[in-house]
């Protein structure tokens, strides 16, 4: 239809051309001559004498472009072809002003496409771009294309043949790491201030280097939550690294990448980078699935601060984010809003996953008369499981335990007069009947809460510097928590449990001087005490067997290096590295034993840890043979050089007779010692004589 | 035991230095009067007035009867050890760093700064002929042009002298003809101290790259790392046992803006053939300066930053402790 208007423009005008240029024809009448004299060569082409009025000759290609196609729209009869209207123009308009519009129709009903076109070029790339999917409900989402790309259509050859399929990329075992006869784990060591990367396995004596790649990131690295793959950070993007040789296994491109997160499945990544967003062009955060390496979508930041701003459910089904006073739940693989709409909460300040269910919790604060609440919602369902109202409440923080047994709110309340604080832990016992709330009262704020893995048992440091204190609490069937122990005046400010419970570290980070505390929770008693002065982090290895402590050098210029303790404390391995900045272990998959042959095994450990213990005991034997083989040889070395040292220096005794004439060299002993009594002043002590 | 502190000094120490027979301690601080100690209880014999500067360095001879110090008041000085007189005074244009009698006593060395627009120089005299203290003309100079020497000894016998540089290199300088024999690179920072074993075949080097070593006399090969985490400022030899000691810390620039923790102020230990700390001795507030054992192995002294000079007897479980191997 486009093409018609333009073409009778192009008609019109060029009759007027004509007219222009024929003008001497109706100037006959015209006594004055303007005719071309006899033999004139017209050496003026047209360009040069109204270039700029022919640039503006329109073309029949002309508004090609501003025109769209829009496929799937409903198929109403007359009757209903205004309301129809109404809706397209409602949702097109938003892009540009609608010059023209054209509904099909066949047997007085439209035939389920249309055509649109706009002012410009602009508005129509807009309009294909963001209104393509657009779900008008749920059987017509509408396939927006640009009119012009029907002459690709046109320009179909007619032996057309599938693409050919791509030869599939064997990229090796990328669980190979998993192999290790003796079920060692790799860890990533950043140093030279971050401009080397090198792998190692920890083995019970020194750790073996792996791979060794100067320069392998930008900033710094980090292994996918299971552990298969390793991230790089560069100025184009992120790299994916794993395998046997850690070879390069995906990239995506987003420039100025600063931030990852992996799905919990590791199938999605998500990035950030600080480049600026349009409505139309969302560009700071993209999500990409791993294994193709293709963006799934994109999202504007807004003005988030915290990161990751996606939080995934579990298992990676869902990912939310808090928007506009909204949680809005995207679901996988469409990566669509669920139920297309967000879920309103108003001021909603904060919201987690259940780590174990796809159940998510949130908390709004107080606001005037209504109290604040905590609720527990099911997803995708949205059923309300259990909603507890707080009063007087100055701020909440949430703790799930990681298999979702138990969610506790921690709450700072005011007290009446609003001048102090006092604090609450609210306990949901999430696996059983209607989620009883368990409530404790605690006198001293809390700056640290963890969890027992798998557990029933979380940790607690509270109270002020120096009287700090670190609590064990265990929850029970029937909605009742107790307090297990209190330990006093602890120089600590952070919780580490081992990855499979029973044990745990207090550590003292940052301005606390490095202290580290290995309690065991069966005993619920201290095991160890140990120091890493300055340490900035500590980490379990993904099995419990090992501790890492390290001084980054991000947090400071002097001692930097890691440690590595045994889960009991004891201080295995020091490696003082210069510029040393970041320790990571590589995590490992879930196991693939079920609950019965877990309980079996740890049933029958008797009979493994003999064969464990003799394995070490070899490999102990083995490094300390070594090293006392190693220091013998040294001394043997040493000692054959001192005696050839020493044969040279007697050589040379009658020269240093010489140059002291004839005294005793200093070798020989003086006999004539002279007596001299020294006095001492040993200790003072004052006694009233009666 | 517990070590006794010699509070004498009014500011930092910059060199300590036991007697041959180990009874006298000498030491050489910022404050301008260097004192004599008995290394046995720690009392104070008497100081050298004289010097109107800094003392950098103290030497005395075999005999122990003449003592030289040399001083930022561009002056190296000779005194009587008993009296305390000065016996003689060479002028120089900067700053002596180093100074050090030969092995017969009757030669001394030392070294200037490179400042004020001199360059650095070896000087040697022999303080046996008045003419040479007198009137400042040594019987050899060497011009050192690029590193100045930051600290100096002489090799077995007298024949050179081994010199650590600023920028880490090592090197031995004849005594005679004032060539430079052989140069090693030996560490990648200032060399802060030399000090020989006791028969002068061995030397260890202390350096601001953090590490001191140990390296043969005659073919300066190198033999021995001692790693640490901070600036070494002083090492040791003992006689005794295949010990090392290195004393250092943070630079003193930095100390005002850290704890004492943080600068490991602490004179530590290691073995001289395994390379391995075997302990550690904390007291001082500041970095240690010089750090020495006494000859014969049963104590150590280490002067500090913070201008004590702690006297330091080993306990019998220092004797009892066998190093496994």
């Amino acid at each position: 239809m486009a093409n018609e208007i333009t073409d009778e423009n192009n008609q019109n005008l060029s009759e007027e051309e004509t007219k222009e240029i024929n003008g001497n024809e109706d100037g006959e009448e015209d006594e004055s001559q303007f005719d071309d004299p006899e033999g004139f060569v017209d050496t003026i082409s047209d360009k040069d004498l109204l270039g700029d009025v022919l640039a503006k000759r329109p073309s029949p290609e002309d508004g090609i472009d501003s025109l769209i196609v829009v496929d799937n729209v409903p198929v109403v009869g007359q009757d209903r072809l205004d309301k129809l209207k109404n809706v397209i123009k409602k949702v097109f308009s938003k892009f540009g002003k609608i010059v023209n519009e054209f509904y099909p129709e066949e047997n007085g009903k439209t035939k389920g496409y249309i055509f649109i076109e706009y002012a410009n070029e602009k508005d129509a790339a807009q309009a294909v771009k963001i209104a393509n999917g657009y779900k008008l409900d749920k059987h017509h989402i509408f396939i927006v294309n640009p009119f012009s790309s029907f002459d690709c259509m046109l320009d179909l050859e007619e032996d057309w043949s599938p693409p050919e399929k791509e030869p599939y990329e064997d990229k090796g075992n990328l669980h190979s790491w998993l192999l290790d006869a003796d079920c060692n784990d790799q860890y990533s060591v950043i140093h030279g201030g971050g401009e080397k990367v090198d792998i190692y396995l920890n083995t019970s004596t020194e750790p073996v280097l792996l791979k060794e790649r100067p320069g392998w990131t930008e900033t710094y690295v980090t292994w996918s939550p299971q552990g298969t793959y390793l991230a790089t950070f560069h100025k184009q993007g992120i790299a994916l690294w794993g395998g046997d040789e850690f070879s390069r296994i995906g990239k995506f491109g987003h420039q100025g990448v600063q931030m990852i997160d992996f799905s919990p499945c590791e199938r999605y990544i998500v990035t950030f980078s600080p480049l600026p967003d349009t409505p139309s062009d969302p560009q700071s955060i993209i999500i990409w699935d791993v294994r193709t390496g293709a963006k799934k979508r994109a999202f504007q930041c807004g003005n988030v601060a915290r990161w990751p701003v996606f939080k995934w459910s579990h298992k990676g089904e869902y990912f939310a984010r808090i928007r506009d006073e909204a949680i809005s739940i995207y679901e996988i693989p469409s990566f669509g809003l669920l139920d297309k709409k967000s879920i309103k909460v108003p001021s909603i300040s904060d919201f987690a996953w259940s780590p174990g269910d796809n159940v998510i919790s949130y908390w709004l604060p107080e606001i005037k008369d209504t109290p604040a609440r905590v609720t527990i919602m099911a997803v995708p369902g949205r059923e309300e499981l259990r909603v507890k109202n707080l009063f007087n409440v100055a701020t909440c923080k949430m703790y799930w335990q990681n298999k979702g047994d138990y969610l506790c709110v921690v709450v700072d309340r005011y007290t009446k007069s609003k001048k102090a604080l006092h604090y609450n832990m609210e306990i949901f016992h999430l696996r059983e009947k209607q989620i009883p709330v368990d409530t404790l009262e605690l006198k001293e704020a809390v700056s640290a809460f963890a969890w027992e893995p798998q557990g029933d048992t979380f940790a607690i440091i509270h109270g002020e510097s120096p009287k700090i204190s670190a609590s064990f609490y265990r929850c029970q069937k029937g909605g009742h928590t107790t307090l297990l122990k209190t330990f006093e005046k602890k120089q600590v400010n952070n919780i580490f449990w081992a990855p499979r419970g029973q044990f745990c570290v207090l550590a003292g980070l940052r301005g606390m001087n490095g202290t580290m505390e290995f309690y065991d929770l069966n005993e619920v008693a201290l095991m160890n005490v140990g120091e890493h002065f300055t340490a900035t982090d500590v980490e379990w290895d993904p099995s419990g067997r090992y501790v890492s402590t390290s001084v980054s050098w991000w947090a400071q210029k002097v001692d930097n290096g890691y440690n590595i303790w045994s889960f009991q404390g004891k201080l295995l391995q020091r490696h003082s590295i210069n510029q040393f900045c970041q320790m990571l272990w590589r995590p490992r998959p879930q196991t693939l034993l079920s609950d019965d042959q877990v309980t079996k095994i740890k049933s029958e450990i008797k009979k493994y840890q003999k064969m464990f213990e003799n394995k070490d005991r070899m490999s102990q034997k083995k490094a300390s043979k070594e090293l006392i083989e190693k220091r013998r040889s040294m001394m043997r070395e040493f000692l054959e050089y001192r005696d050839r040292k020493k044969r040279e220096f007697q050589e040379q005794e009658d020269q240093r007779h010489e140059l002291r004439k004839g005294f005793e060299d200093l070798q020989e002993e003086v006999d004539d010692f002279e007596e001299e009594s020294v006095e001492f002043f040993i200790k003072e002590e004052q006694s009233i004589v009666e | 035991m517990r070590p006794i502190a010699l509070h004498g000094h009014e500011r930092s120490i910059t060199h300590i230095k036991y007697s041959r027979d180990g009874d006298l301690l000498f030491s050489s601080a910022k404050d301008s009067s260097p004192s004599v100690w008995y290394s046995i209880n720690g009392e104070r014999l008497g100081t050298y007035k004289g010097h109107g500067g800094a003392v950098w360095c103290i030497d005395v001879d075999w005999t122990t009867t003449k003592v030289i110090t040399g001083s930022a008041d561009n002056s190296l000085r000779l005194w009587d050890t008993e009296t305390g007189t000065q016996l003689g005074k060479f002028d120089t244009r900067s700053a002596v760093r180093t100074c050090a009698f030969s092995y017969c006593g009757n030669r001394i060395m030392f070294s200037t700064d490179k400042q004020m627009g001199h360059a650095c120089e070896i000087f040697f005299c022999d303080i046996r002929d008045s003419a040479q203290m007198g009137h400042n003309s040594s019987y050899l100079s060497i011009p050192v042009d690029g590193p100045k020497v930051t600290s100096a000894i002489w090799g077995p016998l007298d024949y050179y002298i081994i010199a650590g540089h600023e920028n880490g290199t090592v090197c031995q300088w004849d005594s005679k003809s004032g060539q430079r024999l052989l140069n090693v690179e030996g560490h990648t920072k200032a060399v802060n101290d030399i000090q020989p074993y006791h028969d002068t075949t061995m030397f260890v080097t202390a350096s601001k790259d953090t590490t001191a070593k140990l390296f043969d006399s005659d073919s300066l090969e190198h033999l021995k790392t001692y790693k640490t985490e901070r600036p070494v400022n002083s090492a040791s030899l003992s006689s005794l046992k295949h010990h090392v000691v290195l004393g250092g810390g943070q630079e003193a620039m930095d100390v005002t803006t850290t704890s004492t923790r943080i600068g490991k102020f602490d004179a530590r230990f290691f073995h001289m053939v395994f390379e391995e700390e075997i302990g550690r001795v904390k007291g001082h507030f500041g970095p240690i300066n010089s750090v020495t054992f006494h000859p014969d192995g049963k104590s150590y002294s280490s002067g500090g930053e913070d201008g004590y000079v702690r006297l330091h007897q080993f306990d019998p479980s220092y004797f009892e402790y066998e190093f496994e191997y």
